[in-house]
C-alpha cells in the first residue's frame, strides 16, 4: 500500500494539492473526513468540519443516484426543474442544464469546501479504495439506513480493524438498533414521529395543514459535527478509536424538552399550539402591509405592554380590565391579537418592527429570501460571501453559524464539489494510486463526472 | 450495555464556568456536561435562572426547585449562587476562570465587558480560556440591542415564511427551538475553541454565537433556501396542504400521518395501497405523468380512503414495507411509549427531590465503547447546591464562604 497507514492523518499540514485550498492555521486543517452523507443533517455535520479545514471527501458513485441530496431526479425534466423551487430543490435560472446533478440549490449550499470523489463500492477494486481512504482518515461520518451501509461493508467492526484510530459518527433517523432500524424517513417524518407538527401546527384548523419544515437536521448536523470533536478528545485521551452514534431523532427529541416534562410531571399533552405562547400574551404574527409580510410581537412583562399601548396611541388599553395584566391578556388573547393586528395592518413590517424596537417591545418581521439576502445586519456582520460555482455562477453564501475571533473570514473557500471533480487528486495524491491504477479504474467505470444513462 | 460511571468520558477533565441563563445558553451547557465536562452554573442568590420561575411546574405549583424547564435545561451541572454585582462577586468568577477551560455566557452584548468580565479581561487571567457568547444577534451590527423571545428570532431567522400554509399565517416551531439550536451551536464553538487550544497550541479562542446567524443558517435547510432564491428567483412561500402528487398530511381512523409523495415514491404508493393497475396508466407509469401538480386531488381520492381504513401505526408499518416516506403525527405521550424509544431506552429516569424519578429527554448521541454506556446524568442542582464545595476548592475557608454569605455575595 503506498499510502501512509499509521491510522492517523495527525494534524499535518494539509495535503499540499488539495483543491480546496484550506489554510494550514485552520483549527481542523490536516484532518481527513470520509463523508457519506446525505440529503441535509448529514451534510450539514460534515459541513462544519470542511468550514473549519478539515479535508473533507464525500464519496458517491457514478451508479447511484441519492435522491434529493443532489436534486429529485438526476435527469428532471425542464418542467420539473421549474417546478421544484421549494425547500431549496431549485437550480440557477430554473434550468437543468448539462449535468443538473452540479446545480441543486441545497447541494452547492452545504458542500463547500469539500472534496468529490466517485467509487462503485459493489466491487473488489472499489472497496480496496475504501480500505485505502480508511487507512488515512482521521473521521468517517454517514447518515443513511443503517442497513444499506452494512450492505457496502462499511462496519465499525470492519473499519476498525483497518484504522484503530478512527472516529466513526454514523446517524441513522432512529438509531442503530431497535425496531425502527430498517424504517426509511426524512426529517421530516421523524419530526412527526417525535410530536413535532402535532404541537405546532394551527389551532384552528385540522391537522391536515401541519407544516412539514424540517429543524431537525440542523440539530443532529451540529451534532455530530460536535461528536466528531469529542471522539478526537477520546482519541487523545485514551490511544482509542471511537464508534459514536447520534441518530437524528435522539437530537431532535430534547429540542421538545419542555413538553416532555410537562409530560413527565403533570401528564399534561400539548397539541395544536400554533403561535400561542404557553402563557404569555400577546404573542403571535400579525399581517402588515404587502404581499405576504407579516411581523411578529410579544410582551414578557408589564412594561413592555405599556410600552405597545403607547406606541399604538392606545394608552387606555393598559388599564382596560380584558387587558391589564397578562392572564387577562391571555384569556382575551382573540380581542387583543384583533386590535394589534389592526394597527399594523397598514404599516410595514420593517417600520413596525423600528418603531416598536425603539421602545422596547419584543418583535420580529417575518424575514424572506430577498429580505435576508439585503439585510443590513448580516451585511454588517458579513454573513455572506460571493462564492463561484462554474455550472452554477456566482451568489451569497453565509459563512460560518458562529464565529471565532482566532479565525476571521472562515467560510467557502471552494464551490461545492461537482460529482467526481476531484477523482484525481483523492486516487493519486490521497490514496497513493499511480497513473496506470488510475487509468484502470477509469476503465472499470468508478471514474466520472456523469451520473450513468441507465439513471433518470 | 453495562453502565460505569467511571470510564473515561471525553469532556471529563474540563471544567466550564456557566454563566448563561434563560434556555440558549443553558441548553449548550448541558451538552458539555454530558460529555462529562464540569459544568459550574453560576446563578443569581434567591431566585436563580429565570427559569427556575418558569412553568411547566412540578403538579402545577411553582417553586425555584419545581420547574421542569429548569430541570430538563440544567443536569449534570453544579449549582453556585454569587452576586455579579459586587466586586467580590466577580473576584470570584476570576479566580474560577483560572481553573477552567471554557466560559460560556449568554448577557446581553456588552455587559460582560461592562462588569470587567470582558474575553480581554478574563485572558489576561487565562490566555488559554475559550469564552463563548450566546446572543440574540451577536455581539455587535445594528441589531446587536434588538429585544426578542424565539418567536421574533425564528421569524426574523427566516424559517417562518416557508412554515405553514399558503392560505394562514406562518407558524412559528414548537417550544424554543430556535434557542436551543444555538446552544447546540455554542456547544460546538466551544470544543472547536478547546480543539485549537489542546491539538494545535492556540491561544484560547473567543466564540460569538447569534440565535439569529445559527437560525438564518441552517433551521429547516435555510442556506438551501437562500441559495434556492438566488438561483431561481422564487420567495419561499408556505405550500399548500400536498406539495406534490401524493404527499401531505392524510386522515387515518386514529389521527394523521405525514407522507411524502412526488414522481419518485408514487409507485411505492400505489403498490402500498394494492391498486398496482394505475402503474400501467401513462399517467402514472411514467416520471413526468407523476410529477403534474393538477393530479394532486386525483391521487388524494385513492389514497384517503385506504389511510382512513387504517390506524397511523399500521399506515407506518405499511411505509416501512413498502419504502414509503411517511410517518404518524404523533403525541408526545405518544414518542415517550414509542417502540423505538422503548427499546433503546432513550428517556432517562432522574430522581429528584421534589419529583422523584421522572422521565427526561435522553442523550443526544452515544459512544460505543465496549462494555461502557454514558454514565447516568447527576440530576439538575437546587440552587446554590454546590456554593460551599465549589468556593472551598478555590481555597475558601468555611468562614470566608459564611462570610460572603451574610453579606449576600452568594
Amino acid at each position: 500500500m503506498a499510502a501512509d497507514n499509521s491510522g492517523v492523518n495527525s494534524l499535518g499540514s494539509p495535503n499540499p494539492g488539495n483543491p480546496t485550498q484550506p489554510d494550514p492555521s485552520l483549527p481542523l486543517a490536516g484532518l481527513r473526513i470520509i463523508d457519506f452523507t446525505v440529503v441535509f443533517a448529514g451534510p450539514y455535520g460534515t459541513m462544519q468540519l470542511a468550514d473549519w479545514g478539515a479535508e473533507v471527501i464525500r464519496v458517491e458513485s457514478t451508479t447511484h443516484f441519492a435522491s434529493t441530496t443532489r436534486g429529485m431526479l438526476a435527469r428532471p425534466a425542464l418542467a420539473t426543474v421549474q417546478a421544484q423551487t421549494g425547500m431549496g430543490m431549485g437550480m440557477p435560472d430554473s434550468e437543468p442544464g448539462e449535468r443538473p446533478w452540479n446545480r441543486s440549490a441545497v447541494f452547492n449550499a452545504h458542500g463547500r469546501n469539500k472534496l468529490g470523489m466517485t467509487v462503485n463500492l459493489r466491487t473488489e477494486e472499489g472497496q480496496e479504495a475504501l480500505e485505502r481512504l480508511v487507512a488515512v482518515s482521521d473521521g468517517l461520518v454517514e447518515n443513511n439506513l443503517p442497513q444499506s451501509m452494512e450492505r457496502q461493508g462499511i462496519t465499525w467492526e470492519r473499519l476498525s480493524k483497518i484504522n484503530p484510530k478512527l472516529i466513526m459518527i454514523r446517524m441513522p433517523a432512529f438509531g442503530l438498533d431497535g425496531p425502527y432500524k430498517g424504517y426509511r424517513t426524512w426529517g421530516n417524518h421523524m419530526e412527526a414521529i417525535s410530536g413535532h407538527p402535532l404541537i405546532r401546527t394551527y389551532s384552528d384548523l385540522s391537522p391536515e395543514y401541519a407544516p412539514a419544515g424540517v429543524p431537525s437536521d440542523a440539530a443532529s448536523g451540529i451534532g455530530s459535527a460536535l461528536a466528531f470533536l469529542m471522539g478526537k478528545r477520546y482519541l487523545k485521551r485514551t490511544g482509542k478509536g471511537l464508534l459514536i452514534e447520534a441518530p437524528t431523532a435522539e437530537n431532535f427529541v430534547p429540542l421538545l424538552g419542555e413538553f416532555i416534562m410537562d409530560y413527565s410531571m403533570n401528564g399534561r399533552v400539548w397539541t395544536q399550539m400554533g403561535n400561542n405562547h404557553f402563557y404569555l400574551a400577546p404573542h403571535n404574527v400579525y399581517r402588515t402591509q404587502g404581499e405576504d409580510q407579516w411581523v411578529t410581537i410579544a410582551c414578557w412583562n408589564e412594561e413592555q405592554w405599556q410600552a405597545l399601548c403607547e406606541r399604538m396611541r392606545r394608552p387606555e388599553l393598559a388599564d382596560d380590565p380584558r387587558f391589564c395584566d397578562n392572564e387577562s391578556r391571555f384569556k382575551n388573547k382573540a380581542e387583543l391579537d384583533a386590535i394589534i393586528g389592526e394597527w399594523v395592518a397598514d404599516k410595514h413590517a420593517s417600520w413596525v418592527l423600528d418603531q416598536l424596537q425603539i421602545v422596547g417591545v419584543p418583535s420580529g418581521a417575518v424575514i424572506n429570501e430577498r429580505d435576508a439576502i439585503e439585510d443590513r445586519h448580516l451585511e454588517h456582520r458579513g454573513f455572506f460571501k460571493r462564492m463561484t460555482h462554474p455550472e452554477a455562477g456566482t451568489h451569497k453564501t453565509p459563512m460560518t453559524p458562529f464565529k471565532s475571533m482566532n479565525n476571521p473570514g472562515v467560510g467557502p473557500r471552494r464551490h461545492s464539489p461537482r460529482l467526481g471533480e476531484d477523482n484525481e487528486y483523492v486516487y493519486k495524491q490521497v490514496l497513493g494510486y499511480s497513473d496506470e491504477e488510475y487509468a484502470e479504474f477509469d476503465k472499470k467505470g468508478h471514474i466520472g463526472m456523469d451520473f450513468d444513462p441507465s439513471i433518470p | 450495555m453495562t453502565l460505569e460511571p467511571t470510564s473515561i468520558m471525553p469532556l471529563d477533565d474540563v471544567r466550564v464556568i456557566d454563566l448563561t441563563h434563560r434556555t440558549a445558553g443553558p441548553f449548550g451547557t448541558r451538552i458539555l456536561g454530558d460529555y462529562g465536562a464540569d459544568v459550574i452554573k453560576i446563578e443569581r442568590p434567591e431566585t436563580g435562572d429565570p427559569t427556575r420561575s418558569m412553568p411547566p411546574f412540578y403538579k402545577d405549583e411553582p417553586g425555584l426547585e419545581r420547574s421542569g424547564l429548569f430541570m430538563f435545561l440544567n443536569t449534570n451541572k453544579r449549582s453556585m449562587t454569587l452576586d455579579l454585582k459586587s466586586e467580590r462577586g466577580r473576584e470570584i468568577v476570576k479566580e474560577l476562570v483560572k481553573g477552567a477551560q471554557i466560559v460560556v455566557e449568554s448577557f446581553s452584548p456588552g455587559t460582560m465587558d461592562a462588569i470587567g468580565l470582558g474575553y480581554e479581561d478574563l485572558k489576561k487571567i487565562n490566555p488559554k480560556l475559550v469564552m463563548t457568547s450566546v446572543s440574540n444577534y451577536g455581539q455587535d451590527g445594528p441589531y446587536r440591542d434588538y429585544i426578542g423571545i424565539e418567536l421574533n428570532l425564528y421569524a426574523m431567522g427566516g424559517s417562518m415564511t416557508s412554515s405553514g400554509d399558503v392560505d394562514n399565517e406562518p407558524l412559528k416551531t414548537a417550544g424554543r427551538m430556535v434557542s436551543y439550536h444555538a446552544g447546540y451551536a455554542a456547544a460546538l464553538a466551544s470544543a472547536l475553541g478547546l480543539f485549537q487550544v489542546e491539538f494545535r497550541d492556540a491561544d484560547g479562542d473567543y466564540m460569538d454565537v447569534s440565535i439569529f446567524e445559527t437560525a438564518m443558517h441552517s433551521i429547516d435547510m435555510r442556506l438551501g433556501r437562500l441559495m434556492g432564491y438566488q438561483y431561481t428567483g422564487h420567495i419561499g412561500t408556505r405550500p399548500g396542504r400536498a406539495v406534490a402528487v401524493g404527499g401531505g398530511v392524510h386522515p387515518c381512523s386514529d389521527g394523521f400521518f405525514l407522507m411524502t409523495g412526488g414522481p419518485r415514491f408514487i409507485p411505492n404508493i400505489i403498490r402500498m395501497i394494492g391498486m398496482e393497475e394505475l402503474l400501467e396508466q401513462p399517467e402514472w407509469g411514467t416520471a413526468e405523468g407523476r410529477a403534474n401538480p393538477d393530479r394532486i386531488d386525483e391521487f388524494l381520492a385513492h389514497i384517503i380512503p385506504w389511510t382512513l381504513e387504517r390506524t397511523k401505526e399500521e399506515v407506518r408499518a405499511a411505509c416501512e414495507e413498502f419504502a414509503v416516506l411517511g410517518g404518524p403525527l404523533n403525541t408526545i405521550e405518544d414518542l415517550v411509549n414509542n417502540p423505538q424509544f422503548v427499546a433503546r431506552n432513550y428517556f432517562q429516569e432522574i430522581d429528584h427531590p421534589t419529583t422523584g424519578p421522572i422521565k427526561y429527554p435522553g442523550y443526544h448521541n452515544r459512544m460505543h465503547r465496549e462494555g461502557v454506556d454514558f454514565p447516568k446524568r447527576r440530576r439538575p442542582p437546587l440552587l446554590g447546591e454546590h456554593t460551599d464545595e465549589v468556593l472551598s476548592e478555590i481555597g475558601l475557608s468555611a468562614d470566608a464562604i459564611a462570610a460572603l454569605r451574610k453579606d449576600g455575595v452568594v
